[in-house]
């Protein structure tokens, strides 16, 4: 319904979108580029790709906050590569660290109980396939790049890809 | 070379869901997810797992305060619509109610054009012009320009029906160190009220209550803003 008001014009729908899910697309900006002034940016312009892209969105291919997050997602990898400078975004591989951050989650955002559902299964990940999910998310890195970085051959990263994210991906599907 | 759209990347798609992909295998995979509902579902599996681990990492930052007013202004109004929606009777209804005083001819000429203007000349308004038409639930009223004002500065204070008021600004950036600074002035008491380093078209939203009779001031401020203006305002107006 929301999406659907996005789609006929309804700015105020935008706002509503904004107001559901706005803090934790700002946050996952806010980590996955090198500043403040930049996760803004890219926030503009992701709610405006959703502006434009809304009567586009079909909900039998998924949740409305994963179309809006993973809008987010492409809309900062546009960023690093057109607009973030090469420094900036050798700043990102030092806090791609962890996959989940250590703190206490803002509430608004994820409750307790989803939040301990989360840890608990991404903390039963092999550490190395935890790495490479972060590097690639949080520091934007290719697999290529991360193969490089890390001095790993091409195929066990993309092996590591594969399996942490389908593990991941069974976890949250057995969690329904 | 044409892309072979029938071939299923499903190896590619958790990769994918990362951005972790080169650019040639992530404009494969797009192509093919335009035509392939089952690899976008699959997608969408692990695009949901993922995100609620994201959930998890994202950084707790609270986004600015009026990054949602200006989204939302952003896109008012912007959007084509049918000639019945702007045509005779709502513009009559919209240029018919009460115009406050302070609502200076040049914003007013503003609006008559942005009214009567539909279709292509519409989309061509400047986005300043559009945000003020654009607001259809709420009191506009102009803030004026002052003497030390920059060239084409330009605002206007806008109560909401329902929600907290903002100004609407086309201000240059401020000097280095230097932020723009709102003010609520009750009497001769100013009652600091949001502060943007922002230059072009932004929105401060008013941290302070806007009453009958109480004038609406922005200054120029060091960047961290002042518990007093420390300079004459840049534009004001009264409600």
């Amino acid at each position: 319904m929301l999406v659907e008001r996005i789609a006929g014009g309804d700015a105020e729908a935008l706002g509503d979108l904004y107001d559901r899910y706005g803090r934790v697309a700002f946050g996952m900006l806010y980590r996955m580029l090198p500043g403040p002034e930049a996760a803004e940016e890219v926030a503009q312009d992701a709610f405006h790709a959703v502006w434009r892209r809304a009567s586009s969105y079909r909900p039998e291919r998924g949740a409305v906050r994963t179309w809006l997050l993973a809008i987010c997602r492409n809309a900062a990898i546009d960023w690093r590569r057109t607009r973030g400078k090469r420094s900036e975004r050798e700043v990102s591989i030092d806090t791609a660290a962890d996959l989940i951050a250590d703190g206490r989650v803002d509430e608004r955002v994820v409750d307790a109980l989803r939040e301990e559902r989360v840890r608990k299964a991404v903390s039963e990940l092999p550490a190395e396939q935890r790495d490479v999910l972060s590097l690639a998310f949080w520091g934007g890195y290719s697999q290529t790049e991360i193969a490089a970085r890390t001095n790993t051959p091409l195929g066990t990263v993309k092996s590591r890809v594969r399996l942490g994210m389908t593990k991941l991906r069974e976890r949250f599907v057995d969690e329904r | 070379m044409s892309i072979d759209r029938t071939r299923h990347p499903l190896e590619d798609l958790p990769a994918y869901a990362l951005g972790a992909l080169e650019e040639a295998e992530r404009a494969f995979v797009e192509a093919h997810l335009e035509t392939c509902d089952e690899c976008a579902r699959e997608l969408a599996q692990f695009e949901e797992a993922l995100y609620e681990a994201a959930a998890v990492g994202a950084a707790r930052a609270d986004p600015p305060r009026d990054l949602r007013a200006r989204i939302v202004l952003r896109h008012r109004g912007t959007r084509a619509r049918r000639e019945s929606d702007w045509g005779g009777a709502r513009a009559r209804a919209w240029l018919a109610r009460p115009v406050p005083l302070a609502l200076p001819l040049a914003l007013a000429v503003f609006l008559v054009v942005s009214f009567v203007a539909v279709g292509t000349a519409r989309r061509e308004a400047d986005a300043y012009a559009r945000a003020l038409a654009g607001v259809a639930d709420g009191r506009v009223v102009a803030l004026a320009a002052q003497k030390d004002a920059p060239p084409d500065a330009r605002g206007a204070l806008v109560i909401p029906r329902s929600g907290d008021p903002y100004v609407v600004l086309e201000l240059s950036s401020p000097p280095t160190g230097k932020a723009w600074e709102a003010w609520v002035i009750k009497g001769q008491h100013p009652t600091a009220a949001g502060v943007s380093g922002s230059g072009g078209l932004f929105t401060i939203v008013l941290s302070a209550p806007v009453g009958a009779g109480d004038v609406v001031a922005v200054t120029l401020e060091p960047a961290a803003g002042s518990r007093a203006p420390t300079s004459d305002p840049i534009l004001a107006g009264g409600t």
